[in-house]
């Protein structure tokens, strides 16, 4: 999954070329720019509505590195009930939770209460079609 | 003593298909899973779980399928687009603790770990588990001795005694566990060499590491006096990081359904023919000899059995498709009877060279034929941008009847737009 696109730092124009055509000039990379880690990095689809609020959507693609720990605020995939979900990591009070883009406090699950649940890896960035 | 400068490790992935598996569906972690062979032919990857309740290595599935409904055996056909790119995932994460590295197989690695010291390497073993488990998803198993087969010996004992890492290095325990191994688990004694060693007394590793070296040499061949001495402690075979080229190349594959007709049997064989020509010209590699095969069943009672096969020396070495699908249809013309139901055929493509080294024949169309390269590198392209058999060539068959059963996939391709993992949001 190679995504590379041309990268002209000058205008395309007649007559005298531009100085700067020597300073050209790379395909910009967007696997470079998106994977830190190529062989901790997995590239999984989004399915349901419940992350919205969090600019996550249906379909779109959420880039997963599995090497990361959580920080506050994480966007992170879990293992819940035997099933991969995405949620938020928050931190509160020494406490850790997992929490939907609900903001319901219902919604919160604790993970010292729930030590089976583990986090399967980072969100690092998602690619949302327009 | 010179060789104790040489540290080994064996890095072996557990039950890898299996856990492949289990990376992207949690709800089968724990239960007992089994993986298939393509066509769901023979289990070849089994869990812990699935091990405890007697399913063997290598045994055929309708044997094992009553013990699997019984018991709620998690069931998989091979999903090798899967399993591919999570080895290509851990080997890169291994080559970080060793620049020196050997891919042994799909699912096994050997390292070069003597720039460690000797008191590190079990802690350095255990990082190297963490690491591969926490970027990766697959748990492993770590032997690390002073040579390829005590190395292979010490993870054997890892695995069985599933303690994750073992370490023969300064081990006092080396010759106490060496009785555990059976001869015929020993890196490198195959089935003839286990017979005869069994014949004179030789049960265990730990009875063949105290054979004489002389007995050895007089009564077995070079491998096998290599196995004794590396056994000894002795290194013999050294790593191969640089991976050399294959020197043949063979596509088959067994019929979904029995298959009668010619017409069929062109597409099969066009169809491995093309898979096989890709393959080859990724590695930059022409081949000689074709060589296409036919059979049917040999376990179906009542019907006759009948197998042949064709070799063709082609006049100039090749790797373009079309000449080497005109040659094998050919071939397989040769060798086709009607009247019978064909369940396997395949194509071995052998005298593989390389492009660069091979002898240009000026006065052949085909090597003269530039625009016939491009064709070649543009359907290669097409097929890796828009998936296996996008562009094909006109015999191959699209709807492919005879294609291999694979009834149990997890069709998940992390490579592939089309086929990634899915989360939900809850």
């Amino acid at each position: 999954m190679k995504i590379t696109l041309p990268f002209h730092i000058n205008k395309v124009g007649a007559g005298f070329p531009s100085p700067a055509t020597d300073y050209v000039e790379d395909d910009v990379d967007l696997n470079a720019h998106l994977i830190k880690n190529i062989p901790s990095t997995f590239i999984i689809r989004v399915q349901g509505k419940s992350m919205n609020s969090v600019g996550i959507h249906d379909g779109d693609l959420l880039v997963v590195d599995k090497s990361l720990n959580p920080k506050n605020f994480s966007t992170v995939i879990a293992n819940i009930n035997d099933e991969l979900v995405v949620k938020t990591f928050i931190k509160e009070k020494g406490l850790s939770f997992l929490t939907s883009g609900s903001k319901k406090i219902e919604d919160k699950i604790n993970l010292t209460e729930n030590p089976e649940i583990c986090i399967w890896g980072i969100v690092t960035y998602t690619i949302h079609a327009l | 003593m010179l060789y104790s400068k040489n540290k080994i490790a064996l890095v072996d992935c557990n039950s890898f298909y299996v856990s492949c598996e289990r990376l992207f569906n949690p709800s089968i972690i724990k239960k007992p899973v089994i993986v298939l062979s393509s066509n769901d032919g023979c289990v070849i990857s089994r869990s812990t779980e699935a091990k405890a309740l007697g399913i063997r290595m290598g045994e055929p599935y309708f044997k094992v399928k009553e013990l699997v409904k019984k018991n709620n055996v998690k069931t998989f056909s091979s999903n090798y687009a899967l399993y591919g790119d999570i080895s290509r995932r851990v080997m890169r994460t291994l080559k970080q603790f060793s620049p020196q590295m050997e891919i042994y197989s799909i699912d096994e690695a050997f390292l070069n770990l003597s720039s460690i010291k000797d008191e590190d390497l079990l802690e350095h073993g255990n990082k190297i588990r963490e690491i591969v488990l926490k970027w990766t998803g697959i748990p492993t198993s770590i032997g690390i001795a002073n040579t390829k087969t005590l190395s292979k010996a010490a993870n054997y004992i890892a695995k069985k005694e599933k303690s994750g890492v073992i370490n023969f290095i300064n081990s006092k325990k080396i010759d106490y566990l060496l009785t555990k191994i059976k001869i015929n688990d020993v890196w490198g004694v195959g089935k003839q060499l286990t017979k005869f060693y069994i014949k004179n007394g030789i049960n265990t590793a730990y009875e063949l590491k105290n054979i004489e070296n002389s007995w050895i040499k007089k009564n077995t061949n070079v491998l096998g006096s290599r196995t004794a001495m590396e056994l000894k402690g002795i290194a013999c075979v050294f790593l191969e990081p640089h991976q050399e080229k294959r020197r043949s190349c063979c596509v088959s594959r067994s019929f979904g359904i029995k298959v009668t007709k010619l017409d069929e049997l062109n597409e099969a064989i066009t169809t491995h023919c093309l898979n096989a020509a890709e393959k080859i010209r990724l590695d930059n590699q022409v081949v000689k000899k074709i060589t296409v095969f036919i059979r049917t069943s040999p376990f179906q009672k009542d019907k006759n059995y009948y197998a042949n096969s064709k070799d063709i020396d082609l006049p100039v070495s090749t790797n373009d498709s079309i000449e080497l699908v005109k040659h094998a249809l050919d071939a397989l013309k040769n060798i086709y009877k009607k009247g019978y139901r064909y369940q396997k055929t395949g194509i071995i493509f052998s005298s593989l060279k390389n492009v660069d080294t091979y002898n240009k024949n000026l006065f052949s169309k085909i090597n003269n034929n530039e625009k016939r390269e491009n064709l070649m590198k543009a359907i290669d392209l097409t097929n890796v941008k828009y998936g296996r058999h996008s562009l094909s060539i006109a015999q191959a068959d699209f709807k492919k009847k005879w294609n291999i059963k694979k009834q149990h996939s997890s069709k998940i391709d992390t490579t592939c737009f089309n086929f990634l993992p899915i989360v939900r949001t809850a």
